[in-house]
């Protein structure tokens, strides 16, 4: 039985190494605590003899693995390092000196003790700049935990007490067998790309619960703010709509009229970016409640319903190749815009059919996100000032997701630009996406935690890993060419998926949504997902407004 | 043809390319040993059957012989309903009062809003900046296009 935290499996130590630990209790490793050297890049290695060259205590060589024998300090090649612990009792337990890894004699493999790992990485804090007064490096012993849960609601989950108007609708007209809320949107004239945003953004939890327990009253807006220009507003009129039951396209005219006047250099009459829509929306929706709070608060802090949902942290590491000097920043984001995994870009390979084992160039999102998270090398031309070395150095860079939002939106990019005919094309290929998505892998714990060698230690924010599971509720689908394409989105509701290509609704099955083109994803987290499957029988009647009218066009 | 220091001097550099081979594949092992039984690569198996399930419904949907559903035309919609290519509800402009046809506003209220764009090549390059836009939006703050 394995001890087991939430980030790792405590690995249990085989009986060789727990009976060496249990002779030598807290002296256990002290033959070679200071016999450790750190480089730059975190290699930690064994390095007693800094004037001979170590060689092996039988045959002399000295290529190669070499072991180092924790009782005696000598040193032994793979292949007789068996003799040694045959010939003297209790000489079991070696440190293999290129990488300070435990290795068991008797057992013949690589074992792992908490203890060891935490002088192993004592050694590399000390010994890179910065030391332990750089934050990058500080971390607690493994035992100790942080005990600071994340609020997972934000308090936008659904509360039923406080929507003291919720009724269970059985009116036949609302075709109750389908979930509320799934209503389509008449296209006005090439606006798929606002349709489609739309629908994800109306159907992700904390906004549906947001809007279903009127927490946005246009009434008080207008009082307040005296402007007649208000997304919320608008966005709280379109789902007011979607959930009053009417199942016949709604007319987001309104809607238009005012995102138009907010971002007036996309208003136009053609195709635009579902996904620039997207951040327009969402900042237009910050800037009228920070006007209204007149809070000057940067993103990370803000409340408005955007940033809530939406706004996570992200970190970077930069990295001086010379010395190892790590200097750390954060960023607040409201996506995360992947470039694709793969270079295999040739768009005449994109409408072959593809046989089910076939796997040369596949891309997907787990490929997207690594690629996202690696550690980079800067070109010469970009060397940055290290403030260790005071001078100019080549450096490698690292984005790690520092807090993760509530609902996560992955942006694909497709677009291909090539600077030497100076034309834009579209990438074609399928990205494989899962439904079900674990980011643990790349959140700052862990990349950081890999920059250390995966030693064994709890990261001072080590999140639980509840809050790294996702599931996906929306996907917005592009087909056609980059300036002339169709939108859709495909909305999961009660595990069922729904097609919404503007004014038509349609189920479909899961496979289809596999099969996409997909180019935004949105996840939510799994707690707020499966909260928000079990909340979505219930509508909300405001008294004030008639559900059933038709809205579009008045203000 | 080559002398013995030749031979020497091939010998020697395959036996060094030989250890620093060596080197490299005993780091990966070591690496993936720790992270194997550190448990940190636990959703292998779940990431296989997502694989496995988006293999499976590509293959389906490239099969001709499926019907295939996004390639019909729409009848009805889960409703039973039906609707035009071009959306028909009538309603008035909220800029000039007119009664405009939903799936002809967004023209209309572009002339109506006076902000006709001529198909000109600073439209053409306009579309490229907003695609190079898209692209560098993660590298800066976001910030209207004055």
């Amino acid at each position: 039985m394995c001890a087991r935290n939430s980030i790792y499996t405590n690995p249990k130590p085989c009986k060789h190494l727990a009976d060496y630990k249990l002779r030598h209790g807290f002296n256990t490793y002290d033959s070679i605590r200071n016999c450790l050297k750190t480089t730059p890049n975190r290699r930690t290695r064994v390095a007693k003899h800094t004037t001979k060259i170590p060689r092996c205590s039988f045959c002399d060589r000295y290529q190669g693995r070499l072991y180092f024998c924790l009782m005696c300090s000598s040193l032994w090649c793979p292949t007789h390092i068996l003799l040694h612990t045959q010939s003297e009792k209790g000489h079991e337990v070696a440190i293999d000196m290129d990488r300070s890894e435990l290795y068991c004699c008797l057992c013949c493999d690589q074992v792992y003790d908490p203890d060891f790992d935490k002088i192993v990485l004592c050694n590399q804090v000390k010994d890179l700049p910065g030391g332990s007064k750089s934050k990058t490096n500080r971390f607690e012993a493994s035992g100790e935990r942080s005990s600071k849960r994340k609020r997972l609601d934000s308090g936008i989950g659904l509360d039923l007490k406080k929507s003291k108007l919720l009724v269970s609708m059985r009116d036949r007209r609302a075709k109750s067998c389908y979930p509320l809320g799934l209503r389509g949107l008449n296209n006005l004239g090439s606006t798929c790309f606002m349709n489609s945003v739309l629908q994800a953004l109306l159907h992700a939890p904390p906004l549906r619960n947001y809007f279903l327990n009127d927490r946005h009253n246009s009434v008080q807006c207008r009082k307040r703010s005296g402007e007649k220009l208000c997304l919320l507003c608008d966005i709280d009129a379109i789902s007011s709509a979607m959930f009053s039951g009417d199942r016949t396209p709604y007319t987001p005219a309104h809607f238009l009229y005012s995102w138009w006047q907010h971002s007036s250099n996309l208003a136009s009459y053609e195709e635009q970016d579902a996904h620039e829509f997207f951040i327009s929306v969402l900042d237009g929706i910050h800037e009228k409640e920070s006007k209204i709070r007149n809070s000057g608060k940067d993103d990370g802090n803000c409340q408005c319903i955007a940033h809530r949902a939406f706004s996570g942290l992200l970190r970077s590491d930069v990295t001086c190749i010379s010395c190892g000097f790590t200097s750390t920043t954060y960023d607040p984001c409201v996506d995360i815009s992947l470039n694709m995994d793969t270079s295999n870009l040739s768009s005449s390979n994109a409408n072959k059919p593809i046989k089910p084992d076939e796997k040369t160039s596949a891309s997907t999102l787990s490929g997207c996100l690594n690629l996202f998270t690696r550690a980079e090398r800067l070109g010469s031309d970009q060397k940055l000032h290290c403030q260790n070395c005071q001078e100019l150095r080549d450096s490698s860079k690292q984005l790690s997701i520092r807090r993760l939002p509530l609902v996560l939106c992955l942006h694909i990019k497709r677009v291909e630009h090539s600077l030497v005919r100076k034309i834009s094309r579209k990438i074609n290929q399928y990205m494989q996406f899962p439904f079900s998505l674990d980011m643990t892998p790349y959140l700052s714990s862990s990349i950081v935690r890999s920059k250390f060698g995966n030693r064994i230690f709890t990261f001072e924010y080590d999140n639980s890993n509840s809050s790294a599971a996702y599931e996906i509720f929306a996907v917005i689908a592009h087909s056609g060419m980059l300036e002339s394409g169709h939108y859709v989105t495909y909305l999961r509701l009660k595990n069922q998926w729904y097609k919404c290509d503007d004014a038509w609704i349609s189920e479909v099955d899961e496979g289809i949504v596999r099969a996409s083109q997909c180019y935004m994803l949105f996840y939510v987290q799994k707690l707020l997902y499966n909260k928000a499957n079990e909340d979505s029988s219930f509508v909300r009647i405001s008294p004030s407004r008639d559900p059933f009218e038709s809205t579009a066009g008045c203000s | 043809m080559s002398g013995p220091n030749e031979d020497n001097n091939t010998q020697l550099s395959s036996h060094i390319f030989g250890d620093l081979l060596d080197s490299i594949i005993v780091d990966v092992a070591s690496e993936c040993h720790r992270i194997a039984k550190l448990g940190l690569d636990r959703n292998l198996e779940e990431e296989e059957e997502e694989m496995r399930l988006s293999a499976q419904a590509r293959a389906r949907v490239a099969d001709p012989s499926n019907s295939s559903e996004t390639n019909t035309k729409y009848v009805v919609d889960i409703f039973g309903q039906t609707h035009p290519s071009v959306a028909t509800e009538i309603f008035e402009c909220m800029n000039c009062g007119r009664s405009i046809a939903a799936g002809r506003f967004a023209p209309h209220l572009e002339k109506c809003m006076g902000k006709v764009i001529p198909i000109s090549s600073y439209h053409i390059s306009i579309c490229l900046y907003l695609s190079i836009m898209i692209d560098s939006y993660y590298d800066r703050e976001f910030c209207a296009i004055p």
